[in-house]
């Protein structure tokens, strides 16, 4: 370890997993979404007919990958309160401790990292703040989709019984309104999400970047190791 | 405990848009008999016209053989079991007591016209035909004061009797100007809920009627809305479409002769056993869709095989109704049969969110706040560019930032 420096833990490997998981799952999402959205590459005419479910592989792909999101939401919603490392919503209160520590952080981005006025060793309550914007944002694609997905059982029965095609039903039919009305507001609303979710992606992966280099701390080290480094003044300052 | 049990089995095993086509044999025996009743109480009644329905299916060369082979089909569509054939086919004969009055606002007359089919008409029209049209503005004969009279009569006659049929969306703008009636220059809309007042129920036909339609479409200058809009605290029963299909008008008509009841209907008011199936569902392209195999042009190879129509804009696959069931014209075919695209015409605001010939995704979308019109695609790369923009010049002043402390120009 680098003299003067303090490891901190910051990530536990579930966190971890989860982390990579969704990004992969991410990625998948958008390719196979895309192809849904306006099949980009054709069917060889060749190819024989078992090979040939083209359309149907993209939607089992998403369908597969929704399930995913679907646990892993599940999962992150109750990490946010019953975590025993760290439990985010805390963060989330909007009490003068994390508006003063959101303002400072945000200061500190927009000051191009001139003013740091708040402990970088644990979790901030900006990226805590931003971190929830995404989970919403997948919230609201497995809202859409899952809408959409219903569709598909109009006669109200599915392989896994009555209460699965149900349940949609009871849990998404207010995204149609919400969105305006049509069924096709609903998959506007389902694509024009996507791009949110790559503009938040962005940030994301410049943001953990940025930090790494300017703050010198290594925090782009959290999401692999599960740890970073501070200096030991840094700490004894706060 | 046990009902406990038994209330989360309910809860899980309830069927929200589910098209229940098999009720028990009791509900069945019972509907039976309030039919019959109802059928031989009709029978009794003064047919309103003279027109005899086995004279007509004789002179159009329909055989009794044909006519049951039609109860039967009619039969399974309205999701009856089999020994109801008969009564379907009594009820059919019966038609011409059932007094209807048509009205028509600010529409093309087109579902008129599909109740017409004047060419070589087949039994569903022949059924249209003889049901005791008390008053229809296109049809009729009379005009001016003696229509107005005649409308009249028939309200007072048939009071809370009558089934309101309305074609045509109600413009509401400009205090209903856009759209008047009759001698006295009445508004669609006062005429409207003028003669929906005493009917029994108010069938709206067709995309108009239903949703707005096509002249509710952007910019919707007239501020058109469906009758649904207007007609509260009635009974009433959508048949969307563009035009409403013939079969399932007189499946909501036969359905109420029958029963003297509105068909079970879903969020949207469209009766399910018409518009409980998607189209996407049952369309014979569906294999197509499923391998990748689309039209990628009018006229190609992919089109001279029937693959599927997707990419060529159909909206099969957000669209509810029985068309690629029953099809148009007594089965003879339909829209994505004659290979081109479904345009979701049975759905709220079609024709601005589902008949623009491509996918979605590739569709210039109004913004909600008007005015710009781009692809979902273009909006968003346009997003992430700004983003990208506003990193680089963040990332930039970093950089520069960052090399003047170290220098140690600033801080300290
Ligand atoms: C979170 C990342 C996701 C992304 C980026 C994504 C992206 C997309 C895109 C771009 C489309 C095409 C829309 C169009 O233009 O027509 C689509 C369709 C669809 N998505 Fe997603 N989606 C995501 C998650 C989900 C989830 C969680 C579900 C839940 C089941 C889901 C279900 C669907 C369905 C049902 C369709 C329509 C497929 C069809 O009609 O065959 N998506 N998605
Ligand atoms: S033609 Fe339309 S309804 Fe038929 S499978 Fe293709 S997308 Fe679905
Ligand atoms: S295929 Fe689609 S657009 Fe054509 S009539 Fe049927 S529902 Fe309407």
């Amino acid at each position: 370890m680098k003299q003067g420096y303090t490891q901190v833990k910051r990530m536990t490997p579930a966190m971890r997993i989860i982390h990579w998981v969704n990004a992969i799952c991410m990625i998948g999402a958008v390719v196979t979404g895309l192809y849904i959205g306006h099949p980009y590459y054709q069917t060889f005419m060749a190819d024989g007919a078992v090979d040939k479910y083209v359309m149907a592989w993209n939607r089992y792909g998403h369908f597969i990958i929704a399930i995913i999101f679907d646990v892993t939401s599940v999962i992150i919603a109750y990490l946010y309160f019953f975590s025993r490392f760290e439990k985010p919503y805390k963060k989330l209160v909007p009490n003068t401790q994390n508006i003063t520590e959101f303002k400072a952080v945000l200061v500190n981005l927009l000051t191009l990292n001139r003013k740091k006025e708040f402990d970088s060793s644990h979790a901030d309550s900006f990226n805590t703040v931003y971190f929830t914007v995404f989970h919403l944002l997948l919230i609201w694609m497995l809202l859409t989709g899952l809408q959409m997905y219903v569709h598909g059982l109009g006669s109200g029965l599915s392989s896994i019984g009555a209460w699965w095609p149900w349940m949609l039903h009871l849990t998404t039919d207010w995204t149609i309104w919400i969105c305006g009305g049509t069924l096709m507001d609903v998959r506007i609303s389902h694509h024009f999400t996507m791009w949110l979710i790559l503009c938040w992606v962005v940030f994301h992966i410049y943001y953990q970047v940025w930090r790494t280099i300017f703050w010198k701390e290594a925090d782009i080290a959290i999401v692999i190791g599960g740890s970073k480094f501070v200096k030991d003044d840094s700490l004894k300052s706060e | 405990m046990s009902d406990k049990v038994e209330a989360v089995k309910k809860l899980f095993t309830s069927q929200s848009s589910r098209v229940e086509t098999n009720k028990g044999d009791t509900y069945y025996q019972e509907l039976f008999d309030k039919c019959e009743a109802r059928l031989n109480e009709m029978r009794s009644h003064q047919p309103a016209n003279k027109l005899d329905f086995t004279d007509l299916l004789e002179d159009n060369g329909i055989d009794r053989r044909e006519f049951m082979k039609w109860a039967s089909a009619t039969t399974a569509m309205l999701m009856l079991p089999p020994m109801f054939t008969p009564l379907v086919a009594d009820a059919a004969v019966l038609m011409n007591r059932a007094p209807v009055i048509w009205l028509e606002l600010q529409d093309c007359a087109g579902n008129s016209e599909a109740l017409l089919r004047a060419d070589g008409p087949k039994i569903d029209e022949i059924v249209l035909d003889i049901i005791s049209l008390e008053f229809h503005e296109t049809l009729q004969a009379a005009s001016g004061h003696q229509a107005e009279k005649q409308l009249e009569e028939a309200m007072e006659h048939f009071k809370g009797k009558y089934l309101l049929f309305v074609e045509g969306a109600i413009p509401m703008a400009m205090d209903g100007q856009y759209g008047t009636i009759g001698a006295k220059g009445e508004t669609f809309h006062d005429h409207l809920v003028r003669c929906a007042e005493n009917a029994a129920a108010v069938v709206a036909v067709g995309s108009c009627a239903t949703f707005g339609g096509i002249p509710a479409a952007a910019p919707n200058p007239t501020g058109a809305v469906g009758v649904m809009d207007v007609v509260k605290n009635k009974p009433l029963i959508n048949i969307p479409a563009c035009p409403a299909n013939p079969a399932n008008m007189v499946g909501v008509i036969l359905h109420y002769v029958l029963t003297g009841q509105v068909p079970e209907l879903d969020s949207l008011l469209r009766p399910k056993f018409a518009f409980g199936y998607r189209i996407h569902d049952n369309c014979e392209r569906r294999a197509h869709f499923d391998a990748g195999e689309y039209v990628e042009e009018w006229g190609d190879v992919g089109a001279q095989n029937n693959f599927c129509l997707y990419k060529m804009g159909c909206k099969g696959p957000m669209t509810f109704n029985n068309c690629s069931i029953v099809r148009y014209n007594e089965g003879v075919n339909w829209p994505i049969g004659v290979g081109r695209g479904c345009i979701g015409c049975s759905e709220p605001d079609f024709w601005d969110k589902y008949a623009y010939e491509r996918p979605m995704a590739d569709a210039k979308i109004k913004a909600p706040t008007g005015g710009v019109e781009k692809t979902v695609d273009e909006f968003g790369l346009g997003m992430l560019t700004a983003a990208g923009i506003g990193i680089a010049i963040h990332a930039a002043a970093s950089t520069v930032a960052g090399k003047r402390e170290n220098s140690g120009e600033s801080h300290e």
